[in-house]
């Protein structure tokens, strides 16, 4: 998978579909072997664990937004830099700011590393008590 | 810039850095250089990145920016890597970090860092 539509095609129907909540879609934007790495515990999250993370953010969220995104592709790969907006159900709307690399083969996400600065977790799940309780 | 020519770059850049040579660093960055922060949410000239280096370093006996994965595309890099200090009472931390960089005629226009600041007191040796 070496062509930069391809890879650009796949970055934006996998982000797209976690919008619209179109689990199926996301599934298969995952290899079978896919990992994904984040920065808060340096620990690879299994493929079924990490789209159960995601299963449950769409079902508990209100909407999910990936603003800004910039996009550049690699050979093997794809790295993108965007805001994350989430609407919880208490109405509160964080924000986050989150670098998504990817590696890809056969037109599927192999392994990704997810980096973000959970010293600002407040601004993204809100106040303590506001959204954590109703979450 | 080729590819190999923005991987030279991006290396120049990270040993001018783990070796405090402020005065290389001032020539890879561009004149209108831009450095984001994502645990400050803004931006910052590459003028007053250089400008605050000196009290970062003194902050710690040593660091190494090591387990350097770099990929290129068209204009830029991205790189992930570990940086791994020691402080000044021998404690050593590491902080995990991706930036994205863009390049233009040999040196850097922007530079885009993400980390985890929760993880700064384990880096320092403090509690949190």
């Amino acid at each position: 998978m070496r062509r930069d539509s391809e890879l650009l095609a796949l970055c934006d129907r996998f982000f797209d579909a976690i919008e619209q909540k179109d689990f199926a879609t996301v599934e298969t934007c995952y290899a079978p072997e896919a990992v994904v790495w984040h920065s808060h515990d340096c620990l690879y999250q299994s493929r079924e664990s990490n789209l159960q993370t995601l299963r449950d953010g769409m079902n508990r969220l209100k909407k999910m937004r990936y603003r800004n995104r910039r996009i550049h592709t690699f050979e093997g790969g794809f790295v993108q830099q965007h805001t994350l907006f989430v609407t919880h159900p208490n109405d509160f709307v964080g924000q986050m700011d989150v670098c998504f690399v990817a590696y890809t083969r056969d037109g599927m996400i192999s392994r990704a590393y997810e980096y973000f600065d959970t010293g600002q977790i407040e601004r993204f799940l809100g106040p303590p008590q506001a959204s954590r309780s109703e979450a | 810039m080729t590819d190999g020519e923005i991987r030279e770059l991006c290396n120049r850049f990270f040993d001018a850095y783990q070796d405090r040579r402020v005065d290389e660093l001032a020539e890879i960055y561009a004149p209108d250089c831009i450095v984001w922060h994502n645990v400050f949410g803004r931006e910052t000239s590459g003028a007053e990145n250089l400008a605050a280096l000196p009290k970062s370093y003194a902050g710690q006996r040593r660091r190494t920016y090591d387990d350097r994965t770099i990929h290129t595309f068209a204009g830029g890099f991205v790189i992930q890597y570990t940086l791994h200090g020691v402080q000044h009472d021998g404690h050593r931390g590491a902080l995990w970090i991706c930036i994205v960089g863009l390049c233009r005629n040999g040196r850097i226009t922007r530079i885009d860092e993400y980390m985890d600041s929760s993880k700064f007191a384990a880096w320092a040796g403090r509690k949190r």
